[in-house]
């Protein structure tokens, strides 16, 4: 339901001024149960006991990136329609909806079909699709119950329950009083194995409304589409979480079927559990619900890789707003050892006020509204980017900005960064680690993401120590190998003509 | 895809015409416990509250341990919101807030404040709104000393440097040319200005408020709302009773002020009334409505948050997330929003929803209220909402910290001493009498404050009883 979470902020963790962190805050080796199901599901449980609730997180290796050209979109699309019940969830006569699905389907994609024809389209024909189509709709109804998957867990108390699709990943969550695991089991499961899509044609329009809200009419949202189609030009991670309008207006249930059944592996899920719990019957729980999901060994689909940027890419978008820009570089996804550097790069440029760009372009020469760096754009299953965001301030210009960022820049590849910058970022990403430690949810949900991610969740444990080993030489041999012009993708946001004209003429 | 629907359409079919083999399939599912009968083993729940300590400066902390990490939180809210700022010179309190972190003090220069504070990997986070400030501060246990010794010197001794206003001047007033990049931000602020006409609260910060702003106001406004009995603090985390009473002692102790605590007025109640258009050509629009309701202190209040859970803040299953996004797909985000504060609450509803729908989802909406205002919710609506709200409460004490920052604020807020202890209880006696007793006290039948932002030349002919719109003008951001 919603677009990813920024993990980075979870997950960027430690070394203190002096010492290691204490142990009993680095205990999580000895206290995680990982254990893989007989199927090849993975379970990580963590106890906690300080309240009587627990939390729970589902991934799926499954995300944007698994999609067929042409249906963008339909990840995060069937992450919607996972809200809609199961065969025993929402259902009041399941064999008869069943009938009534097939033909709305059919009606549907009646009505698509003759919509694409552009203007060969006969309306009289669409006209009467859409009737039936309203009238099955109507008839469909009285088959189930909407929304139970959500009224079951709200009123036992779920809370924080929703669902995230990235280009890699795909996640479920909630929170739950304690003794409520069994229901959390229970739909979930179910809704993996036997979901219905029910209200498709109507999920399809909120979708498109989403659409709407976070890109169409959103100067970021818009952006940010825009630079990472000019980043990528091969890999699917250049497609937009989203999708495309033009795919998702008449994207079709197969389109998720096809992401769907990519979920039924095994070997792409990982579970985390965490809070006040009894391992032991927590585990019992899951093999009996998640169990029977037969193993698969069907290999990973490869993904033909971005081939490496030639030469500088910049593009303009135009829109109504005040300026903005993106800068963003290619580099290699975790665990390499340059995306441990770039971990510390970005704290070390923007994070605190006497980090580097903040304080030389907000603090001092006062051209930047704000900037911030931040690596692993938009994923990191396969070669990420480490990007700049910023947005100047009047009067000051886009063009400014830049400028002054690939001034910072080429200072890092010609002078060694100090060791109290450095101490500083890494203390930072101590702390950050520290506070990553604080709630159930938060656990589970970085537990579990680099053990999905990386095969791991000790990465995240041992993180520390690898930040601890990242020397100023690191980094600026990192700039000068990865940050360079034609390794760049510039975006940058600004008015369209005719809208400055307006402007000014206002401001007279 | 035609195969597809061929098999399904055949499968139905045979289960038509076999309903012995249905039922034998249909057994392997049957196996599982239908989720709505599910046994589960009964909660061991105990409510654990934070310690109120009062100082003797009459700062009143409330104190609660966490071993786990080596960490230590602690958390303040203060009666300095904007709705103090005076007229002509909005902007004021967020920019006193704003220098108080940035703007250096008596002793510690702010370049010097910032090194050691990142050094530290520690920041106060300090933030406005129209009633308080908050800040928000953790630390290394280890660092506590010198962190509050930082915290109380910016609280106590700001010394409001020159540059630094000039930066925290220039940085809002790029916020305020920014803010209509945002439809949705902005049309929360121009809602709130129609909400409350004759109100602080509905006064906002403009080029030419931040303008009239000097440094003698920002020293005149911080003497003028920041003392002892003015705020309220939290403190949890890796330290003992004694530990938090020496430390908050030692650093906020000798802040001595003979003034009692501010008792800000509620606002008028008295919303502009109609239909208001904003005009930006989007291809979504904002609509947002809203009518004041009962206030935190009011017993009207349990009956009165059980009613915005069932019109629109309980998630999928609420009437108006059910109808205009489930059922109709007319937007991603719809709902209801109840704030109630002491001395008002309002109540309000918002869709964003592409332009030829606006209307329609408006109408929707209405609809909504109009129905419950005239007793419609029924008993199985009130039962879904209570077992909601009672299971959910557990997470109100979910972490230490969590439990004595709202203990924190609902003594600010000066609720009762047992609002925490007495909350479930107090859910679990609202009757469906008293829901209908409220939903028509409050909501208005017909005609409810109502704005639009959006394309509006598109949206289509406006229904007759909803009255002629008035278009306004956003607060300006280039004028003066």
């Amino acid at each position: 339901m919603r677009i990813p979470n920024k993990l980075a902020a979870l997950i960027v963790g430690l070394l203190l001024t002096v010492s290691a962190v204490p142990a009993r805050a680095v205990d999580l080796e000895k206290r995680v149960i990982r254990t893989k199901l007989d199927n090849g599901l993975t379970v990580l449980m963590l106890e906690r006991k300080f309240s009587p609730t627990v939390s729970l997180y589902i991934r799926y290796r499954v995300g944007a990136v698994d999609e067929v050209k042409g249906q963008t979109g339909a990840a995060h699309f069937l992450e919607h329609m996972m809200f809609k019940g199961t065969t025993t969830i929402g259902a009041i006569d399941y064999q008869q909806e069943k009938d009534l699905l097939a033909r709305i389907e059919q009606t549907g994609s009646k009505l698509d079909q003759e919509k694409m024809k552009g203007d060969q389209t006969q309306t009289d024909k669409v006209d009467k699709l859409v009737a039936r189509l309203q009238k099955l709709q109507a008839e469909h109804r009285r088959h189930y119950r909407s929304n139970e998957i959500d009224r079951l867990y709200t009123e036992n108390g779920a809370t924080g329950m929703n669902a995230a699709t990235g280009q890699d990943i795909t996640s479920y969550y909630v929170s739950l009083p304690a003794n409520k695991i069994e229901l959390w089991a229970r739909i979930e499961s179910d809704r993996l194995m036997n979901p219905v899509f029910r209200e498709f044609y109507t999920e399809r329009d909120v979708v498109m409304e989403e659409k709407r809200q976070r890109t169409e009419t959103s100067p970021k949202g818009r952006l940010y589409e825009a630079f990472m189609s000019a980043a990528y030009k091969v890999h699917p991670y250049g497609m937009p979480i989203l999708g495309t309008t033009e795919d998702l207006t008449f994207i079709s249930q197969d389109a998720l079927r096809h992401i769907h059944k990519k979920y039924l592996n095994p070997n792409n899920i990982v579970i985390a559990v965490v809070g006040d719990i009894n391992p032991d019957a927590t585990l019992e729980l899951i093999e009996r619900y998640f169990g029977k999901l037969p193993k698969s060994d069907v290999p990973p689909v490869e993904i033909t890789p971005e081939p490496p940027q030639k030469k500088e890419r910049s593009i303009e978008v135009e829109f109504d707003a005040n300026p903005s820009v993106i800068i963003g570089f290619h580099k290699p996804a975790p665990p390499a050892f340059d995306d441990y550097v770039f971990e510390v790069l970005e704290i070390l440029l923007t994070k605190g006020r006497t980090s580097r760009l903040y304080a030389k372009l907000v603090l001092d020469g006062q051209i930047a509204e704000s900037v911030s760096a931040y690596n692993g754009l938009p994923a990191s299953r396969y070669p990420n980017l480490f990007a700049f965001f910023a947005a100047p301030r009047h009067p000051h210009t886009n063009d400014e900005l830049i400028a002054a960022i690939f001034q910072e820049i080429e200072n890092l590849k010609t002078q060694l960064v100090t060791d109290e910058e450095l101490t500083r970022a890494k203390n930072q990403m101590k702390m950050a680690y520290l506070k990553g430690l604080n709630t159930n949810s938060d656990l589970a949900s970085t537990l579990s993401y680099y053990e999905l991610l990386l095969g791991d969740y000790r990465y995240f444990s041992r993180y520390t120590q690898q930040i601890d080993k990242i020397t100023a030489a690191d980094i600026q041999r990192a700039a000068v190998k990865y940050l360079t012009t034609q390794n760049r993708t510039v975006a940058v946001l600004k008015k369209p003509a005719a809208q400055k004209t307006d402007e000014i003429r206002n401001e007279k | 895809m035609k195969n597809k629907i061929r098999r399904y359409l055949f499968i139905a079919m045979l289960f038509f015409f076999l309903p012995a083999i249905f039922f034998s399939t249909a057994k392997a599912d049957v196996r599982l416990v239908p989720a709505d009968k599910i046994k589960y083993p009964p909660l061991k729940f105990s409510i654990q509250l934070a310690e109120r300590i009062e100082l003797e400066n009459g700062i009143v902390v409330f104190y609660m341990s966490d071993r786990e990490v080596p960490l230590v939180s602690i958390s303040a809210t203060i009666r300095a919101g904007s709705i103090y700022d005076p007229p002509q010179k909005e902007g004021l309190a967020q920019l006193t807030a704003y220098l108080l972190r940035t703007g250096g003090t008596a002793g510690i220069k702010s370049a010097e404040l910032d090194r050691r504070l990142d050094f530290l990997a520690a920041s106060p986070y300090f933030s406005t709104s129209s009633e308080n400030v908050s800040v928000d501060f953790s630390f290394l246990k280890s660092d506590m000393d010198e962190c509050l010794h930082l915290l109380s010197e910016m609280m106590r001794k700001p010394a409001f440097e020159k540059e630094k206003i000039q930066l925290g001047l220039s940085q809002k007033l790029e916020e305020l040319r920014r803010i209509e990049d945002n439809p949705q931000s902005l049309a929360f602020r121009e809602f709130n200005r129609l909400l409350y006409p004759d109100d602080p609260r509905g006064r906002y910060a403009t080029p030419a408020s931040i303008k009239n702003i000097a440094r003698a106001d920002l020293i005149s406004f911080h003497s003028e709302y920041y003392f002892p009995a003015n705020l309220v603090m939290a403190v949890s985390g890796d330290l003992s009773r004694r530990e938090a009473i020496e430390a908050v002692q030692k650093h906020f102790g000798s802040w001595f002020s003979p003034r009692p605590a501010d008792a800000p007025a509620p606002p008028p109640m008295k919303e502009a009334d109609g239909l208001f258009f904003i005009d930006k050509p989007l291809s979504q629009a904002t609509l947002i409505s809203g009518e004041f309701a009962a206030s935190h202190n009011d017993p009207d209040f349990y009956a009165f948050s059980i009613l915005d859970f069932i019109i629109g803040s309980g998630g999928f299953p609420s009437r108006i997330f059910s109808a205009v996004r489930n059922n109709e797909g007319l937007a991603y985000s719809a709902g209801s929003f109840y704030r109630a504060r002491s001395g008002y609450g309002v109540f309000g509803t918002y869709a964003f929803t592409k332009t030829a729908s606006t209307l329609r989802a408006g109408g929707m909406i209405n609809d909504i209220l109009r129905d419950a205002a005239s007793g419609s919710i029924k008993q199985d609506e009130l039962d879904w909402a209570k077992k909601s709200l009672l299971n959910a409460l557990i997470f109100s004490f979910e972490t230490p910290h969590r439990i004595a920052a709202r203990q924190m604020v609902i003594e600010f807020e000066k609720l009762p001493a047992d609002y925490l202890t007495s909350y479930a209880r107090k859910i679990e006696e609202v009757t469906l009498a008293d829901l209908k007793r409220v939903a028509r006290k409050y909501l208005k039948q017909n005609k409810r404050m109502t704005l639009i932002l959006g394309d509006t030349q598109n949206f289509g002919p406006i229904p007759d009883d909803w009255g002629k719109p008035v278009f306004i003008q956003p607060l300006s951001k280039d004028k003066n």
